[in-house]
């Protein structure tokens, strides 16, 4: 079953003035403008600088018992490449998975998404479609409720090649 | 008589004659035209990002267009000149030039990725072949193998005899034993092949799935004539086209010429609605994959048996073995199971023809985040075949793809795809 | 480009109370990169591109996908909710330009 809505679109929505953008900042704390010139969640940066800026200087432990992280071994293009991350966890009030952080080492961009749950998301279970530069470690980085910190990595090979590219 | 996936059946003898001149009704950058800069070179006018270069000097699939193969040159190894091999490597590797590793694996963790269209080099130096064999190999295969799918890069002047002469070097020094695979996706043999998109009809997976509701719009709307496609094909496009798509390409007689359902909404739209539809627009694209989509899971069904059809078949056919461009190749040379077909060129698997390759055209291209039809396809190859494009409506096209077609019947339609 | 900010939401057709249910959304967006000029210096302008996505069930919010320039083209997202009551479930796709994308989907139980 797919469900679907068609909202103003942007222009239209611009049109309505302030109200819509004042709707805007009241539920996520952000002007249009303001947007513009926050500091953004991603940056042009190295995965180094990348990981110190999310994570500090905080021990990231091995979460392969408990993460797993679906991607191709080889991504057929860069443009599109489906990841799917799921964490084995209660998902309770008292335990659950407060964020699943996606990171590709080699992207200009390197901090992908940074997934925020509530328990009632049932499970730990995302996925996303996402950009690869080059061949290169996409990791999956899991913050848990108590602040424990989890990693695994894969290495993806993007291809090229034939008549089409 | 039927062409059913068999790929040595005999059909007429093609005949060129009577074919109507065609003017393209396509968008300005598929029409394969040409403007002339204002330094008087020829520059090709294309799609945003595809390269202008012109490859005039070489033969094209215009039916008018009687030039064969450049013809085989048969060459010395200069003498004077220090091969390389380590120039012979990256030259090997470049992707400027073939590159070789694209047909050809040899050792390295940094070749990737390697292709098996062509044999594997590994160990070619253990054969102890003289120079003067590989140059002339390199330089124009042609002189020992006439029938080969190797480019003639020499002669075509891709490659400089300096060039050539450091690959040659680099070749021998290619000896065995050669070090065991770390890494089973290096080696095309052992290589996984691609998974694909899933599921080309969910519309959370295809972007294409919802473009195409565009053509609802389309279709129900009032054109310059006052008209809709809604007025005469009533009870909506589900009901009205179903089917209808499984027998295109076919041969109309209004138009003297094989169609497809792309280049007869060129036609079809302006006499009816009044609207303009010309190939390779947002309009026709979108319309086309409205249409097509109303006989998703019906079995392709174009005609092959009518005299108009059998003709156009046979030069169809012509089409598709026909060496053309730079490269010297034609489709048949990586497309059938007696070529490349299942192997890999680059990174990329060939496709197998006779396995049928139309029925989930238009198709979204994510690479490129794009609709593409068959014709858009055509238009792509000729660019690493190094071979100026013909417009995106040419009659050659629609009967090479009525060739590719004759191999999806009987497999049903399911519009649009999702392919890299 | 007309068809910015269409959205397609895939739930299963089935429910039942208590199920953990997977979610497939899907936004038309060009999600713009980052352009460098021809000595390789990245062009300063803004770049229009989904930076944030909130799920609401039952007016609560469940998850937020803070995004960037390395997500994918007509952006593919998914997640789960636990289904304990009817009601709506909202995907709301924010982009960096003040453009606002939703779509929704009626929880019911059979």
């Amino acid at each position: 079953m797919s469900d679907r809505t068609r909202i103003p679109r942007r222009q239209a929505l611009m049109a309505l003035g302030a109200l819509a953008a004042g709707a805007a900042a009241g539920r996520f704390g952000v002007t249009d403008a303001h947007a513009q010139s926050a500091p953004t969640f991603g940056q042009n940066e190295s995965v180094q600088d990348a990981m110190k800026r999310l994570f500090g200087g905080k021990t990231i432990k091995d979460g392969s018992a408990v993460i797993k992280l679906d991607i191709p071994l080889i991504a057929e293009n860069g443009s599109v490449v489906p990841v799917a991350v799921s964490v084995d966890s209660p998902m309770t009030t008292s335990s659950y998975v407060k964020y699943i952080y996606i990171v590709a080492d080699k992207n200009r961009i390197p901090v992908v998404t940074r997934v925020t749950l509530a328990p009632e998301a049932g499970k730990a279970s995302v996925g996303a479609n996402i950009r690869l530069g080059e061949t290169g470690e996409v990791r999956a980085i899991v913050e848990q409720s108590d602040g424990t910190l989890l990693q695994v990595a894969r290495d993806v090979k993007v291809t090229v090649g034939g008549c089409g590219g | 008589m039927l062409v059913a996936g068999c790929a040595g059946t005999s059909l007429d003898a093609p005949d060129y004659r009577g074919i109507p001149k065609w003017t393209s009704r396509a968008t300005p950058e598929a029409r394969g035209d040409f403007r002339t800069s204002a330094d008087g070179t020829r520059v090709a006018v294309r799609y945003p990002g595809w390269i202008t270069r012109d490859f005039d000097r070489y033969p094209t699939y215009a039916y008018g267009d009687e030039r064969i193969d450049p013809p085989v040159q048969r060459v010395t190894m200069p003498a004077g000149v220090a091969g390389d091999a380590q120039k012979g490597r990256a030259l090997f590797l470049s992707r400027s030039k073939g590159p070789c590793i694209g047909c050809h694996l040899v050792p390295g963790d940094d070749v990737w990725p390697a292709g098996n269209a062509g044999p594997d080099q590994s160990t070619i130096g253990d054969r102890k072949l003289p120079d003067q064999y590989l140059y002339q190999v390199i330089w124009d295969a042609r002189a020992y193998f006439p029938k080969t799918m190797m480019p003639p890069w020499g002669t075509v002047g891709v490659l400089s005899p300096e060039e050539v002469v450091h690959i040659v070097a680099y070749l021998q020094t290619l000896k065995g034993p050669v070090a065991p695979e770390k890494d089973r996706e290096r080696n095309p043999v052992t290589r996984p092949k691609p998974a694909g998109f899933g599921d080309n009809l969910d519309p959370t997976n295809n972007p294409a799935v919802v473009l195409a509701d565009d053509g609802e719009a389309l279709w129900s709307a009032r054109g310059p004539s006052g008209k809709a496609c809604a007025d005469c094909h009533e009870g909506g496009a589900a009901r009205a086209m179903r089917g209808v798509a499984t027998r295109y390409p076919k041969f109309l007689k209004a138009y003297e010429r094989v169609m497809s359902v792309e280049d007869f909404l060129e036609v079809h739209a302006p006499e009816t609605t009044g609207r303009t539809m010309a190939s390779q627009s947002a309009d026709n694209l979108d319309m086309t994959m409205y249409v097509k989509r109303a006989s998703n899971g019906l079995p392709v069904s174009v005609d092959v048996t009518s005299p108009e059809a059998r003709a156009a078949l046979a030069r169809g056919k012509v089409t598709f073995y026909r060496k053309v461009g730079e490269r010297n190749h034609s489709c048949a040379d990586c497309h059938t199971r007696e070529t490349a077909a299942g192997k890999f060129l680059g990174g990329r698997v060939l496709a197998d023809v006779t396995a049928g390759l139309t029925r989930h055209f238009p198709t979204w291209r994510t690479d490129r985040a794009e609709v593409w039809d068959m014709r858009k396809r055509f238009q792509w190859c000729m660019t690493p075949l190094g071979m100026n494009m013909l417009a995106a409506d040419s009659i050659e096209y629609a009967e090479l793809e009525l060739y590719l077609t004759a191999f999806d019947n009987g497999k049903p339609v399911s519009v649009p795809g999702i392919r890299h | 480009m007309s068809d910015i900010g269409k959205v397609r939401l895939r739930i299963p057709s089935t429910i039942k109370p208590g199920d953990v249910v997977q979610v497939r959304s899907l936004v038309i967006h060009p999600m713009e990169r980052i352009e460098r000029d021809a000595q390789g210096k990245i062009i300063q302008k803004t770049y229009n591109y989904i930076n944030k996505v909130t799920v609401t069930y039952l007016g609560k919010t469940i998850a937020v996908f803070d995004t960037t320039q390395s997500v994918s083209e007509n952006p593919f997202f998914s997640f789960t909710f636990k289904a304990t009551d009817p009601g709506q479930l909202k995907v709301e796709f924010l982009d960096t330009t003040g453009g606002r994308y939703e779509g929704t989907a009626d929880i019911k139980f059979s």
